[in-house]
C-alpha cells in the first residue's frame, strides 16, 4: 500500500520494548486499535530476553502524539514495557524502492570487537544501503562466535563480485568468514 | 492477440481452483495467445497463469529463456494446458514476487526437479523434465491454477536463521 496517497493521515514511529512474556503484541495493538490507529508497517522480534516492536502507525488528522503517549503511559505503567513515540514528517513516510541488486551478506567468526562497525563502514563508504540486519552471539562462553547477516542493495555499477571483493581485506583482518550472494527477487 | 490487464489480490478468482480444459477450442487458443502477449508485456515476467487474466481455466505459459536465472537451462516458450506434476524432487529457496501481489516478496521453497505432463495447443500430450529456475517458475504458475499464491508458501521470516532452538 502506498501510504503517500493518504494526505489526511498523521504518521508516528512507535517503539515498544520490554521483558518477553505472552501478550505484548496483543496489548500494544489493543491500545492502537482502540485509538483508531492503523499499523502501516511493523517489525517485531526477540532480542535477548526482550521483545521489541517497531511500528509505523497512522491516524486520521487531527491526532496528537500526546494522545498516543498518554495511552501507552497508562497501559504500560505496571507491565514493564517502555514506549517511545516520534512524529513523522511527510518525507519520512514513503518507502523508497531500492534500484540496485539485492544481496545477502553473511559474516561469522570468533567474537571480537568491531565486526559490525568495520563491515558496515566499508559498505556505507561504497554506497551500499542496508535494508535489514541481524546479529547474534552464539557458541559457548569460552568460544563465543559472532554471526551477522544483512540484506543490502548495491549501488548501480557495483556487482555482487565487486561487493565480495570489497570485503576480502576485512575477511583476513578480522579472521571471519564472509559470503555475499544475490537474492534479488524473481518476478513470476 | 491482446495484452490483458493483470488481476491482483484480493480478486477472488486468484483463490479459486481452476477448471480443467475439456476441449481445446478457439477460446482456449485465444487465451493462450493472450497469456503469451501479457507475459511479454510484463517487465521481466517469466510466466502468466489464466486466472491472472481473469479466466479460471488450467492454462499457463512460461518462458524463462530471457531471464538470467533461466537462460542456461530452459525449454523456451511453454504453452501448458491442464499441466500435471508427475514427480518432484530436490529443494531450493528463492525470493519470489508476483504480478498479482504487487509490492511484496517472500522466500519460497520449491522442488528443483519436475516431471510434468501437459497438453500443447495442438492437442499433443507432452511429458518432459524441468529443473532449476524453470521448475520454480512452473510451480509458481501451476499454484495459480489451484488458487495458491506465493503468500501461501512463505518459507520463513527473514530472521528465520536465528530461530534455531529446536531441531526436532
Amino acid at each position: 500500500m502506498n501510504v503517500c496517497r493518504k494526505p489526511n493521515l498523521a504518521h508516528f514511529a512507535v517503539t515498544i520494548i520490554g521483558k518477553d512474556r505472552t501478550g505484548i503484541v496483543a496489548d500494544t495493538s489493543e491500545v492502537l486499535y482502540k485509538l483508531g490507529c492503523n499499523v502501516e508497517d511493523s517489525s517485531c522480534t526477540m532480542l535477548g530476553g526482550e521483545f521489541a516492536m517497531i511500528l509505523i502507525v497512522s491516524h486520521e488528522k487531527p491526532f496528537s502524539k500526546k494522545k498516543l503517549e498518554a495511552e501507552f503511559a497508562e497501559k504500560n505503567a505496571n507491565n514493564g514495557l517502555s514506549a517511545f513515540i516520534r512524529s513523522l514528517k511527510d518525507d519520512e513516510i514513503c518507502y523508497q524502492e531500492p534500484v540496485g541488486e539485492l544481496c545477502l551478506i553473511s559474516v561469522y567468526g570468533s567474537d571480537k570487537p568491531g565486526i559490525v562497525y568495520r563491515i558496515t563502514r566499508e559498505l556505507a563508504d561504497r554506497g551500499v544501503s542496508i535494508m535489514d540486519l541481524n546479529t547474534k552471539l552464539i557458541g559457548t562462553l569460552t568460544d563465543p562466535v559472532y554471526v551477522l547477516v544483512l540484506e543490502a542493495t548495491l549501488p548501480q555499477g557495483l556487482s555482487v563480485e565487486d561487493a565480495s571483493g570489497l570485503l576480502d581485506n576485512l575477511k583476513k583482518e578480522l579472521s571471519v568468514e564472509i559470503s555475499v550472494r544475490l537474492i534479488t527477487p524473481v518476478s513470476l | 492477440m491482446a495484452v490483458k490487464s493483470i488481476v491482483t489480490y484480493p480478486d477472488p478468482i486468484l483463490k479459486a481452483v481452476c477448471s480443467p480444459v475439456s476441449s481445446i477450442d478457439q477460446n482456449v487458443l485465444q487465451l493462450v495467445d493472450d497469456l503469451v502477449d501479457t507475459m511479454h508485456a510484463g517487465p521481466g515476467s517469466v510466466g502468466v497463469a489464466a486466472p491472472q487474466v481473469g479466466v479460471s481455466l488450467r492454462v499457463c505459459v512460461i518462458d524463462v529463456s530471457k531471464n538470467r536465472h533461466g537462460k542456461e537451462n530452459n525449454h523456451g516458450l511453454l504453452l501448458m494446458i491442464n499441466p500435471e506434476i508427475l514427480e518432484a524432487s530436490g529443494s531450493a529457496v528463492m525470493r519470489e514476487g508476483c504480478m498479482s501481489v504487487p509490492d511484496y516478496t517472500g522466500d519460497v521453497e520449491r522442488a528443483t526437479n519436475l516431471t510434468l505432463r501437459f497438453s500443447e495447443p495442438d492437442g499433443t500430450v507432452r511429458e518432459f523434465e524441468a529443473s532449476g529456475f524453470e521448475a520454480v517458475a512452473i510451480q509458481h504458475e501451476m499454484d495459480h491454477l489451484d488458487g495458491l499464491l506465493f503468500l501461501d508458501r512463505i518459507a520463513s521470516l527473514k530472521t528465520g536463521l536465528f530461530r534455531r532452538k529446536s531441531y526436532k
